[in-house]
């Protein structure tokens, strides 16, 4: 921003020597203009340098660069003739006296510009005599312009800096607390771990909170190797794994290769959905000391969800008697999910032999 | 490959074992119970770099390696034990299970992967198979090998060439035989090796070789990508 304001001073320098040197036969003081000019240029050097460091941006400067814009203003009453000035000729510092103007704005904001930029105006007012053409009305605007629309932006700007430096360091604090939970969450696991298997060992009360531990241990587990299960803002694309492991517990075992298994939103929510109920269906009627396992698979251009169980099974033309118990319809909506995206599901089961659900949908 | 040979080694002395973890309770809960089981705990390390002096010193058979080492990667420990103790072997312990730590520190040469929260029992056995030279498998490892194969199938046949990247030019993919997949189709869905063996009509002694088989593919796969890697940029190989 600093530089921006010495690039507008320097800039506006030229072209108000320009203007002083050819119209310099026409002021009353010829020497007077060039004196002013050349302290504009010292002014202009100074400044730059000084405001180029933060050091360098002190309020009495700033307040000095504005008083020195002002006095130069006024000074064109000394300078140049009467004639001139009230048909509307440039002051002596012109435009460069918005640069001052824009140094208040981008120190101190909008409040600040503006009241640089109503400083040069009243002394742009005060050297013409109560007479106000229509440039020197243009002027004045533009000042004003520069001062109040010029710190209102560069506060926006500081502020939106702000924000996103706020929001980096957030960022920051999450990673490096995520990087801490992850070492607490494994000393944790491994905590859960020992007391559970420990505790299955001694039997009895032991193995009680063994199996609480257990139960604490697959959800913390789930927990920390969570994968996200919203959309890919670009693809729109699931990564199916991150719907299926939290079905994993004490009972249900679950497989995932290590890279993500991607598929359409609507897709993969059939799958995870497919795969809900067949594990569900488990819990449901597989017995309690029945286990189940699901594998998910990526073959390429089929996506492939294995559930199996080592429940009592039932047999297959029995399907009257699953239906009453309520396994026909487990089976039809797990069908139905998948032939809705264009896949397709089998459930086998023999009696002693557990219970098989294969779901495949294409890519 | 002879493993009657390794099965015979095992059962003439006590099996040395090392435990690397840098959580005291669980070290010495697992020291413990392989103390009771009749193994010889020669050493117990809760650094990978300590694993790595105390190992040449102790030359363990099987060391236990936990994954989440303050110091050293899992998979980083693996591959410098095997390269120091080319005969020892690795048996990967995690509490978390984070799938890739657990496939990296297995294809770096580990010969199986147990969850902590494994019962004692299960500990031992896993510790009895490894010494032996068999391969450990969980469902969890099946479901992440089976995984991986084809990630090395797909980017094959995509071009991009593999880790070294560059040269389309590498080791070729390693495949799974129809058999190979079968089996870890079933280790995956949570069957035993005799459950596989009498569903498949195999013996359980094919079944372990078939399993065995898809590790020290991926592990030989694994190790010549690494000296590609190391030849293309002109590492010298001792």
């Amino acid at each position: 921003m600093w530089r921006v304001v010495a690039v507008f001073r320097v800039i506006t320098l030229g072209y108000v020597a320009l203007l002083i040197l050819r119209s310099s036969s026409h002021l009353a003081h010829p020497a007077g203009g060039l004196i002013a000019l050349a302290f504009m240029v010292g002014w202009t050097l100074l400044t730059v340098a000084a405001f180029s460091r933060p050091s360098g941006r002190q309020p009495w400067l700033i307040v000095t660069d504005l008083a020195v814009s002002v006095g130069l203003v006024l000074s064109t009453r000394l300078i140049d003739t009467t004639a001139r000035i009230n048909s509307g000729a440039p002051t002596i510092p012109g435009i460069w006296a918005c640069s001052a103007v824009l140094a208040c704005a981008v120190a101190g904001g909008p409040w600040v510009g503006l009241a640089g930029g109503v400083a040069v105006s009243a002394a742009d007012l005060a050297e013409r005599d109560a007479f106000l053409p229509q440039s020197t009305f243009t002027n004045i605007v533009i000042v004003l312009i520069a001062g109040g629309v010029g710190g209102y932006v560069v506060r926006l700007g500081m502020q939106t800096e702000a924000a996103v430096d706020r929001a980096a360091r957030a960022e920051a604090a999450v990673a490096e607390r995520d990087r801490i939970a992850r070492g607490i969450h494994d000393s944790v696991l491994q905590v859960l771990a020992l007391v559970s298997s420990r505790g299955r060992m001694l039997g009895g009360e032991a193995a009680e909170l063994g199996k609480l531990a257990a139960e604490q241990e697959n959800a913390l587990r789930a927990l920390v190797s969570a994968t996200t299960t919203e959309p890919d803002a670009e693809t729109g694309q699931i990564d199916v794994r991150g719907l299926i492991e939290p079905l994993a517990n004490a009972r249900i075992t679950v497989a995932c290769p290590a890279t993500p298994v991607l598929l359409p939103a609507a897709a993969a929510r059939a799958v995870g959905g497919a795969a809900r109920a067949a594990v569900d269906n488990i819990h449901r009627h597989a017995g309690d000391r029945a286990h189940g396992w699901v594998l998910v698979e990526d073959e390429g251009t089929v996506i492939r969800v294995s559930v199996r169980d080592d429940g009592p099974g039932f047999a297959n033309h029995r399907l009257t008697d699953a239906a009453a118990a309520g396994r026909l319809g487990v089976s039809q909506s797990i069908v139905g999910r998948m032939r809705d995206v264009g896949g397709t599901a089998t459930v086998t089961s023999a009696p002693g032999q557990g219970t098989e659900v294969d779901v495949r949908v294409p890519r | 490959m002879s493993r009657g040979d390794d099965e015979a080694a095992v059962g003439s002395g006590t099996v040395r074992v090392m435990v690397v973890d840098d959580h005291p309770i669980w070290r010495d809960a697992a020291a413990r119970t392989l103390s009771e089981a009749g193994y010889s705990v020669v050493a117990t390390a809760g650094s990978g770099a300590q694993a790595l002096r105390v190992a040449a010193a102790t030359r363990p058979d099987v060391v236990l390696l936990d994954l989440n080492l303050p110091d050293l990667p899992g998979a980083q420990v693996t591959r410098q034990l095997l390269a120091a103790q080319p005969g020892l072997r690795v048996l990967i312990l995690s509490a978390s299970g984070e799938r890739q730590d657990v496939l990296d520190a297995v294809t770096a040469g580990a010969s199986g992967y147990l969850l902590k929260s494994a019962e004692p029992s299960e500990l031992t056995a896993a510790v009895h198979s490894t010494a032996a030279g068999r391969a450990v498998f969980t469902p969890g490892l099946a479901g992440l090998v089976l995984g991986e194969y084809r990630r090395l199938a797909q980017s094959g046949t995509s071009g991009q060439g593999g880790q070294g990247g560059g040269s389309p030019v590498g080791p070729r993919a390693p495949q799974l035989t129809e058999r190979e997949t079968e089996v870890l189709r079933l280790v995956a869905t949570g069957l035993t090796y005799p459950q596989i063996a009498q569903r498949l009509s195999l013996s359980p002694r094919t079944v372990q070789n078939h399993v065995q088989n898809t590790l020290s593919k991926l592990q030989l796969h694994n190790k010549a990508q690494l000296v590609r890697y190391a030849l293309e940029r002109g590492v010298k190989l001792d």
